[in-house]
C-alpha cells in the first residue's frame, strides 16, 4: 500500500501547535514558580532588612560565624578536591591489584550521612584525645572531607575516562613526563568536572547543620537556626539565610568567570585509556592508599555502628513505636522513590523547556535550583509557609491538607534537591551532539517529539546517575523530613534523630546501617550507569 | 519484520508520570473532627508513646502524634495557622509554649480539673498552657573528685572550676531558660557577670545532658549544669555512677525550674478530645507521664518516683516559670554578648 510520499512540513503558528506551546509554557512556568516559592518567601525578607539585628550580630557572633564558615569551606572543598581528583586519576590511569573493587568502594562513603559519621568519629576521637580535643573544627572538616570527596571523585573519574588515551599519549609524545602529562594536560582538561563536584561539596558544607553542631562549630547555617529559634524571628533568620544563597551564587559565578575563554574540546576518537600497570612497591601503595581512605570514611563507621547494633539488639531496642527496621525502610524507600521521580520529571521538563527558550528558560532553571543552597530547615519552613497558604485557598479542595501530607513532604524535598536532577540532565544533554536535535528539527519533528524520541533516550545514563545521587541525598535528608512527614511516616533518618537527640547512640546504629545499605545499592546503580554512559559518550 | 524499540528511558519517564499522578491522589486529608482521635505535636518524645497508649486504653480516644524540636514545631504551627491538624501541643520547656501563646496559637481553657491539679505558678495567666511535669536544672558534680561542690550558679564562675566545668551550648532552650531565670532573680547586670564567670572558666560545651554526665563520670569534667532526670536515668542503669546533685540557690530563690507543658490549640479540629487528653495528663496520667522520664509531677500531691525521692528535699524556683518566655530573647542576647558557645 502506498501512502502519501511527502509529508507536509508543519507550519508555524498552526492552531494545534500554538495550544501545545501554551500548555508547555503554563506547565513549566507553573512548576518553576511553585519550586521557587518556598525560597522566595524566605529571600524577599532581605528587601526589608532589620538593621538592629545586623548591628547585634556584628558585635557578637557574626565574625566568628564567618570565620568558621570560611575555614570549614576552604578546608573541605580543597581537601575533597585534592583527594577526589587524585583518587580518580589513580583508578582511571593506573592498574593495580583490587582496582575495580576499590573504584567502587571509593564511592561508598557518600552514603554515610555526615551526622552519622560525625557522631561515630566524635565518640571514637573522644576516647583517644578527650572530648575537648575532639570537638574541633579540624576534626569536623576531616569528617566532611571523607564523606563528601566522592562527589569530586565521581565527576573527575568520568572526565578522565572521557578524555580517553589520545590526550595523554599526545602529551607524552610531546615529551612530557607522566606527572607533567597529568598536571598540564589531563588535570586542566578535567577542570569543569572537578569544579562541578566542588560546587556540590560547597553547597553541602554551606548548608550543613547536622554535622557542625556536633563539633561546636558555629557556621552561618547554624547561625540561621540560632537566630530563628533563639529569637523566634523568621525575618531575621531569613536575612541571614539569604546571605548563604548569595555566597553560593557568587562562588558559582566566580568559577565561571575564571573559566571563561578556556575551551576544552576533545575529539571523539573512542580509544579508551590503557591504564599504566603498576608493579612492586608502587602497586602496593596504589592499593593501600585508597584502602586507607575507604577504611577511615566507611570502615570505621561501619564497624562501630555494627558493634552498637549488636548492643542495641541485646538491649531489645531494635524497633521504634512506629515499627521495626522494615517499616522505616519502607517509609524511606517510598519517600525516596516519589521524590526522585518528581525531581527527574520536573527537572527534565524544565531543562528541555529551557533549551528551547533562551535566556528566560535559563533563568527559570537557575532559580529552581536555589533550594540546594539553603539549609534544610529553612527550606522546610519555606515549604510549610507555601503549602499552608495553598491550603487556605480554593485551589486545594476542602478536606485535603497539604501540610503534613506525603505530597507536601515530596514537594519540599523537590525544592531542596531539584538542582541535582537539573545538573545531571543538563550535563547529559551537553554531551549529546547538537546535530541530532538539528536533524530531527529539519525532518519536521515537533519539540515534544524531539524531547521524547531524541533527547530523553540519549540522556538515559545521566538520568540514572541523577536518580542515584538523588536517592542518596533524600535517604540522608533529615530536617525537612522531620518537620513535614505525615503522621506515623517515620523514615530511617527520623529514627536516627529520635535516638541521637536523646544521646542513645547505640539505638541509632540499626537505622544508620540500613541507610548506608540503601545508599550503597544506589551507588551500584550509579556506577553501572556511568560505565554505560562512558561507552555512549566516548 | 521490524522490531519495535522502546527506549528504557521512556519507560522510566512514563513511570515517573504515573507515580506523580498516584502521589497527588495520595494527598493527605485532615483529621477533621473525628471525636475518637486526638492529634498531638510533641517536643517531648522520651517514653511518650506509653503514656498515650494508657490514655487510649482508658478513654477509647486514639492519639496520633508527630515528634520534633519545640521551636520547629512552633514554626510549623505558626505557618499552618487556622488549618492546623493539631489539637494539642506538648513542649519540653516553658519558653517555647509562652512564645506560642503570645503568637495567639493557643486556646484558653476554663477547666476546674486543670486548675485544681496544676498550681497557679505552673500555668499561664490566661490558662492557655499547663505544666505537666517539673524539670529541675541543677549543679552536678563528681563524687570522686569534688568534696565541696558549688552551692549556687554563680559559684560555677569561681576560679576553682577553671577548665573543670561542662555546659550545654546556648542553642538549647534549657540553657536559655536558665539564663532567663538568672536575669529575673539577679537582675540583668548580675546575670551577665555570672555567665561571664562560666565562660571565663573555659567550659567544655557538650550538646547533650546525658553526655555531660558521662563526661563527669569519665573524668573529663568535674562540675556541670544538667537536668536531674538525666542523672536518674543513668543511676537507673548503673547505681554506682559517680555523679551527685548539689541543689543550688537553697533556700533562697531555689533551683531553676523548667516545665514540660501541654496546651490546646486555638484551631484544634477536636477541641473536646484535646481537652480530655490534657485533663487526663494532669490527673490520672500524671504519675505515668512523670515517672516515664523520672521527672517531678506538676501536681504536688502526686508522689515522685522512688529513685528521685532519693535526690532529697529542695526548694524549686516556681515564681520564674511564667516569665521564662518573656525573658527568652534577653537571655539569648546575653549569651551571645558574653560569647557563651
Amino acid at each position: 500500500m502506498v501512502r502519501a510520499t511527502t509529508t507536509p512540513g508543519p507550519r508555524r503558528g498552526a492552531p494545534g501547535r500554538r495550544a501545545g506551546r501554551l500548555v508547555a509554557w503554563v506547565v513549566t512556568a507553573g512548576s518553576a514558580l511553585l519550586v521557587v516559592a518556598p525560597v522566595a518567601v524566605i529571600a524577599v525578607s532581605i528587601l526589608d532588612p532589620t538593621p538592629s539585628l545586623w548591628a547585634d550580630l556584628w558585635r557578637t557572633r557574626l565574625p566568628g560565624m564567618i570565620a568558621d564558615t570560611l575555614t570549614l569551606l576552604v578546608t573541605v572543598v580543597v581537601g575533597a578536591a585534592v583527594l577526589g581528583t587524585s583518587l580518580a586519576w589513580l583508578v582511571t590511569a593506573h592498574d593495580f591489584p583490587g582496582r575495580r573493587l576499590i573504584g567502587w568502594l571509593l564511592v561508598v562513603p557518600l552514603t554515610v550521612p555526615g551526622y552519622v559519621a560525625g557522631f561515630v568519629w566524635l565518640d571514637t576521637a573522644s576516647a583517644v584525645i578527650g572530648p575537648r580535643g575532639a570537638r574541633s573544627i579540624w576534626l569536623c572538616a576531616a569528617v566532611l572531607i571523607v564523606t563528601l570527596y566522592p562527589y569530586v571523585y565521581l565527576f573527575a573519574r568520568a572526565a578522565f575516562r572521557a578524555q580517553g588515551a589520545d590526550l595523554r599519549d599526545e602529551a607524552r609524545v610531546l615529551g612530557l613526563s607522566r606527572v607533567a602529562a597529568f598536571a598540564r594536560v589531563a588535570l586542566p582538561a578535567a577542570r569543569p568536572a572537578i569544579a562541578a563536584g566542588g560546587a556540590l561539596v560547597t553547597m553541602e558544607v554551606l548548608t550543613d547543620v547536622g554535622t557542625v553542631r556536633l563539633f561546636n562549630v558555629s557556621t552561618v547555617a547554624d547561625g540561621v537556626l540560632r537566630v530563628w529559634f533563639g529569637t523566634g524571628s523568621r525575618q531575621a533568620a531569613a536575612e541571614l539565610a539569604t546571605t548563604l544563597v548569595a555566597t553560593a551564587l557568587a562562588l558559582v559565578v566566580i568559577e565561571r568567570i575564571l573559566r571563561r575563554g578556556a575551551r576544552y574540546s576533545r575529539r571523539a576518537s573512542g580509544r579508551p585509556m590503557t591504564p599504566v600497570r603498576l608493579t612492586g612497591v608502587r602497586a602496593l601503595a596504589a592499593t593501600a592508599g585508597p584502602s586507607v581512605v575507604v577504611a577511615v570514611a566507611a570502615g570505621v563507621p561501619l564497624v562501630r555502628l555494627g558493634a552498637w547494633g549488636v548492643e542495641a539488639r541485646r538491649a531489645g531496642a531494635t524497633a521504634t513505636v512506629a515499627g521495626g527496621v522494615w517499616h522505616h525502610l519502607g517509609a524511606t524507600l517510598a519517600v525516596a522513590g516519589l521524590a526522585v521521580a518528581v525531581c527527574l520529571g520536573v527537572g527534565s521538563g524544565l531543562v528541555l523547556f529551557a533549551r528551547r527558550h533562551g535566556a528566560l528558560g535559563r533563568v527559570m532553571v537557575r532559580a529552581s535550583a536555589l533550594g540546594y543552597a539553603m539549609p534544610g530547615p529553612v527550606v522546610a519552613v519555606g515549604a510549610v509557609i507555601v503549602l499552608a497558604a495553598l491550603d487556605r485557598t480554593d485551589l486545594v479542595p476542602g478536606p485535603v491538607v497539604l501540610v503534613g501530607s506525603l505530597v507536601g513532604l515530596v514537594f519540599a524535598l523537590g525544592v531542596r534537591f531539584l538542582a541535582v536532577a537539573v545538573n545531571g540532565i543538563e550535563s547529559g544533554l551537553d554531551q549529546m551532539p547538537a546535530s541530532a536535535v538539528a536533524s530531527a528539527r529539519t525532518l519536521g519533528a515537533r519539540p515534544i517529539r524531539i524531547a521524547w524520541s531524541v533527547e530523553l533516550p540519549s540522556v538515559r545514563p545521566a538520568l540514572v546517575a541523577a536518580a542515584a545521587l538523588l536517592t542518596i541525598d533524600v535517604v540522608k535528608e533529615l530536617p525537612i523530613t522531620l518537620l513535614l512527614r505525615p503522621f506515623g511516616f517515620d523514615t530511617l533518618a527520623v529514627w536516627v534523630w529520635q535516638a541521637t537527640s536523646e544521646s542513645l547512640w547505640a539505638q541509632a546504629a540499626v537505622p544508620s546501617l540500613a541507610m548506608i545499605a540503601v545508599g550503597s545499592a544506589a551507588v551500584g546503580a550509579l556506577l553501572v550507569a556511568l560505565e554505560r554512559g562512558a561507552e555512549v559518550v566516548s | 519484520m521490524r522490531k519495535v524499540h522502546f527506549p528504557p528511558s521512556r519507560l522510566v519517564f512514563s513511570a515517573i508520570v504515573a507515580l506523580s499522578g498516584g502521589l497527588v491522589a495520595s494527598c493527605g486529608t485532615g483529621s477533621g473532627a473525628n471525636p475518637e482521635q486526638v492529634t498531638v505535636y510533641t517536643g517531648r518524645h522520651y517514653g511518650i508513646e506509653a503514656v498515650f497508649d494508657e490514655f487510649t486504653e482508658d478513654t477509647g480516644i486514639e492519639v496520633r502524634f508527630t515528634t520534633g524540636s519545640d521551636p520547629e514545631l512552633r514554626e510549623r504551627l505558626v505557618a499552618e495557622g487556622a488549618n492546623t491538624p493539631a489539637d494539642v501541643v506538648i513542649t519540653a520547656d516553658a519558653a517555647n509554649i509562652e512564645l506560642a501563646a503570645s503568637a495567639g496559637l493557643l486556646a484558653a481553657l476554663d477547666s476546674d480539673t486543670l486548675r485544681g491539679a496544676i498550681p497557679e505558678e505552673l500555668r499561664s495567666e490566661k490558662n492557655e498552657w499547663f505544666a505537666l511535669s517539673r524539670r529541675l536544672r541543677v549543679i552536678m558534680h563528681s563524687t570522686e573528685r569534688v568534696s565541696e561542690p558549688p552551692r549556687s550558679y554563680a559559684d560555677l564562675g569561681g576560679s576553682a572550676w577553671s577548665k573543670r566545668l561542662c555546659l550545654r551550648p546556648s542553642t538549647h532552650p534549657y540553657t536559655q531558660s536558665l539564663v532567663a531565670s538568672l536575669i529575673l532573680n539577679q537582675g540583668a547586670e548580675k546575670a551577665e557577670s555570672i555567665v561571664e564567670g562560666w565562660v571565663a572558666n573555659e567550659p567544655l560545651y557538650i550538646n547533650s545532658d546525658t553526655d555531660i554526665l558521662k563526661a563527669i563520670a569519665a573524668g573529663d569534667c568535674d562540675v556541670a549544669i544538667t537536668n536531674t532526670y538525666y542523672l536518674a536515668r543513668l543511676l537507673d542503669e548503673d547505681p554506682a555512677t559517680p555523679v551527685a546533685i548539689s541543689w543550688p540557690e537553697q533556700p533562697t530563690t531555689g533551683a531553676h525550674l523548667n516545665v514540660s507543658t501541654g496546651a490546646v490549640l486555638a484551631s484544634a479540629p477536636n477541641p473536646g478530645g484535646a481537652r480530655r487528653l490534657l485533663e487526663w495528663l494532669a490527673t490520672k496520667g500524671q504519675k505515668t507521664f512523670s515517672d516515664a522520664n523520672f521527672e517531678y509531677p506538676a501536681d504536688p500531691s502526686v508522689a515522685p518516683a522512688d529513685l528521685i525521692v532519693g535526690f532529697g528535699e529542695h526548694t524549686a524556683d516556681l515564681a520564674a516559670v511564667r516569665q521564662l518566655g518573656r525573658l527568652n530573647q534577653d537571655a539569648v542576647a546575653l549569651l551571645s554578648r558574653v560569647g557563651h558557645e
